[in-house]
């Protein structure tokens, strides 16, 4: 048996090859990259590969196989060897029956995954930075020069009307994680990831506080921004000393205004 | 010879099943995001640090950054945060530690104390200060050691022996709801555990706050932990200060574990989906809450909050998840809406209550009304059942079953201005909708109302009212089946129901005993129905055609390669 094995030299496994590792890397787009996306990124979740990244990805991998087996006449050669009569091999004989017989189902299954009637899980997007509308761009902080002890002062006023107000959804820590933080499917941003606050200048913080969602601009629906507009109860001094709290108790510093010239 | 042929078919029939079973498995997108959304207690206690002065010192610096604004700068639990917290902040003055290693009224030990730092406390306002490295935790305990003295006076706190335990069987759990009885829990407990027992509403602790019994099927909700050991600790220590005493000398060691197994039984997780598909049934709704064909049926939990939006915002709301099921015929769609609370006690003001909101035009794109109470130019439908109402409505049914009279029950109206709610109720009509759909007989006619922003809140004229419901209050859990044709006649002002759309729905909750009033409520975000379908036969058809072109494909291209093999160059 061996014997013949090697006498048949046109027994090739390249197509084996190229099935194994389209699903290799089907493997580790689906299962593997969630779980090292969770651990690289610190989540406590895993992070699910997108299905049209998927799609992608995949096109892209079985792509890439065809590319490599056609780069010399001898590869494609081999390649398509693996149709021939398999003779005495058995393991040949079973590999193409698999193909033979998975190839019809995967087709059936993709046609009738995409004509079954369902609804498609809900596309929900989220816009991080809407541009900050003209009536704030040009408001500045009224305590950034005033000396340090009314600083301390508005700063410590700041964090407790930080607690009593944000506290319950964005979290004593500014984490994120306040106590009403699981009912908003769009969860409360956390203060202390260093792409949020800290990343726009106090100006925006001020918007954002004071119209909240309802006040994001038309392009930032889809309203699921449970942020209220917090200008019904905080006038804008306590407004300034809450942003001034939460950027002392999410440890972060405020994105500075770039000097511009007139 | 053919036998082995016979046979590698076979085996590549099962090696492409499990393949395909396998993408399957794979290809099916999120496997619910439970338990993700709570905490994990650790026990860890590690790199204790000496207690010197100097980490007193330094534990003071840290407790008037991260800890006075809700445990006060005397750690009498009295920060300026506390008139918003429920439960209230610890008061370390006393001693009313709750999760200890301790026996009955001796005081924690450290690591207690660091365990609940690090973890935090579901259900509560404390955090998790594992961000906070093991010497500055071990520091500020130290510190907020030094508010009661009688941690220096007694000295060493020996912990109560927690180990041993005997595995969780059906036997050991039969023993437990027996001792659950015995050992009297469902005075507070509750019969099912949810925190409803006689005695729940007699129990006051100081400024005639009651002491709520913990709802024991809320499995995200125990405090310390839920797991077996945790739940034997607490039977075994007791909550201080609280009527939960220890039952060391009353229940043996091994009783308490069977007791331990029985509470973990009871208690659930939270299963929570974004999208809730209502279940095509052949023939009649359920004919009531209680009706068995729910049982059936998929449950999905959401978390809720208190309502911050709008002002007055609601800091302490009572109910905390709220579960819902749906399921629709040709004509109806019903859905029983469930959650726990500890008493159906109802008055005319206060009232147990419940809101289910759709947006009146089902949105195409991404844009829905803003999730709470819409906005001025998306509306949304509310479907409002009310406890009392209810109540007033079946009174008055038996009184004069077959002539409807005015109702006179109809009062506040919830979120709108007082001057609406007051315009709203001289229209409040009983005889609403005539044509009684005779399958919800005993069903009252609930409120359906649209809103346009909180202070544009409008009840929708009598001949517009089709919505109802029924309820039934029993051991702590309210359930309550609303119900609504799919579609109405006013399509300006009522969700239409169709099949295959996404359509949003949001829940509110009102607990009367908690005094929650219009907009003092539980909320929860968007969340999406939709109606299941039944496959039709042209989806089997497609994916036959395709496979059978798939085979006559590839017979092709492998008979042709046969044919006219490529010539493998040397």
């Amino acid at each position: 048996m061996a014997k013949k094995k090697m006498a048949n030299k046109k027994n090739s496994y390249s197509m084996i090859m190229v099935v194994v590792s389209v699903l290799i890397v089907f493997v580790i787009i689906k299962v593997i990259a969630p779980y090292a996306f969770m651990i690289l990124l610190g989540k406590d979740h895993t992070m699910p590969t997108p299905s049209t990244l998927m799609l992608w990805y995949m096109i892209l991998a079985i792509l890439a196989c065809l590319v490599y087996v056609s780069t010399s006449d001898l590869k494609w050669a081999n390649f398509l060897s693996f149709i021939l009569p398999a003779g005495d091999d058995k393991f040949k004989a079973l590999f193409q029956k698999m193909i033979i017989i998975a190839i019809p189902l995967l087709v059936g299954w993709f046609v009738y995954s995409g004509t079954v009637p369902g609804t498609a899980s809900p596309v929900e997007l989220r816009i991080q930075h809407p541009t900050l509308p003209q009536e704030f761009e040009k408001m500045e902080n009224p305590f950034l020069h005033a000396d340090e002890a009314t600083k301390r002062k508005c700063i410590e006023e700041g964090k407790h009307l930080y607690q009593q107000n944000c506290r319950p959804c964005h979290g004593s820590k500014a984490d994120g994680n306040g106590p009403f933080a699981n009912a908003f499917r769009l969860r409360p941003i956390n203060f202390t990831d260093p792409g949020t606050i800290a990343t726009v200048v106090e100006a925006f913080a001020f918007w954002r506080i004071k119209e909240g969602g309802p006040g994001l601009p038309g392009v930032s629906t889809p309203w699921d921004s449970a942020m209220p507009a917090w200008k019904d109860v905080l006038t804008d001094t306590q407004i300034w000393k809450i942003i001034m709290g939460e950027y002392a108790t999410a440890e972060v510093q405020a994105r500075q205004r770039e000097e511009m010239e007139h | 010879m053919s036998k082995i042929k016979h046979n590698i078919i076979f085996r590549s029939l099962i090696l492409c099943m499990i393949a395909g079973l396998f993408t399957f498995t794979c290809l099916r997108d999120g496997a619910a995001q439970t338990s993700q959304l709570f905490r994990v207690y650790s026990t860890e206690a590690t790199g204790k640090i000496a207690e010197t002065s100097d980490a007193i010192a330094a534990g003071k610096k840290i407790y008037e950054i991260k800890c006075y604004y809700c445990h006060g700068i005397k750690g009498d639990g009295n920060g300026s945060d506390a008139p918003r917290l429920d439960p209230k902040p610890r008061n370390f003055t006393r001693n009313e530690y709750k999760i200890r290693s301790t026996g009955q009224s001796v005081l924690p030990t450290d690591e207690d104390l660091f365990r609940i730092i690090s973890s935090g406390v579901e259900g509560s306002a404390m955090p998790f200060w594992n961000t906070l490295t093991t010497d500055e935790r071990w520091q500020v305990i130290y510190y907020i050691k030094t508010f009661n003295p009688e941690f220096k006076d007694k000295g060493e706190r020996a912990p109560v022996s927690l180990g041993g335990g005997i595995a969780s069987s059906s036997d050991s759990i039969k023993r437990g709801e027996k001792l659950f009885k015995e050992a009297k829990c469902i005075l507070c407990h509750g019969e099912d555990g949810r925190g409803d027992g006689q005695l729940t509403t007699t129990l006051k602790k100081q400024w005639d706050l009651p002491f709520k019994a913990r709802d024991l099927t809320q499995g995200w909700m125990f405090k310390g932990g839920n797991t077996e050991g945790d739940i034997y600790r607490t039977v075994t220590t007791g909550l201080n200060e609280t009527p939960m005493g220890s039952y060391a000398d009353y229940l043996t060691d091994e009783d308490r574990w069977h007791l331990s197994h029985y509470v973990k039984s009871i208690s659930h997780g939270m299963k929570t989906d974004v999208v809730l598909k209502s279940k095509l049934l052949a023939g009649n709704l359920p004919a009531g809450p209680e009706d068995a064909v729910w049982d059936t049926l998929e449950t999905i939990e959401l978390p809720l909050a208190g309502q911050i939006v709008a002002s007055p915002r609601f800091w302490t709301p009572s109910a905390n998840s709220i579960r819902i099921k749906s399921v629709y015929n040709e004509k109806n769609i019903a859905f029983l809406v469930e959650w726990d609370d500890r008493t159906d006690e109802q008055s005319e003001v206060y009232s147990d209550a419940v809101a289910i909101q759709f947006p009146t035009k089902t949105p195409e794109g991404l844009k829905k009304p803003y999730f709470a109470m819409g906005d001025s130019s998306n509306n949304v439908e509310l479907l409002h059942w009310r406890a009392y109402d209810e109540s007033v409505l079946a009174a008055q049914r038996t009184d004069d079953s077959i002539e409807t009279e005015t109702d006179g029950g109809e009062d506040v109206e919830e979120e709108a201005g007082d001057e609406d709610a007051e315009a709203a109720t001289e229209q409040e009509v009983e005889n609403a909708v005539e044509e009684t759909i005779e399958e919800f007989e005993n069903f009252v006619t609930i409120k359906e109302m649209n809103a346009k922003g909180f202070k544009r809140l409008s009840v929708q004229p009598d001949k517009s009212q089709n919505s109802k419901g029924k309820s039934q209050w029993k051991n702590g859990k309210w359930q309550v089946m609303i119900t609504r044709p799919l579609v109405t006649a006013d399509k300006k002002i009522d969700v239409q129901f169709e099949k295959g759309n996404l359509i949003p729905y949001a829940l509110a909750v009102w607990d009367g005993s908690n005094s929650e009033i219009k907009g003092q409520k539980s909320i929860s975000s968007w969340y999406y129905l939709t109606l299941e379908m039944t496959t039709p036969n042209s989806v089997y058809i497609y994916a036959i055609i395709a496979v059978i072109l798939a085979i006559s494909i590839q017979l092709w291209v492998v008979a042709r390669i046969r044919r006219f093999p490529t010539e493998i160059p040397s």
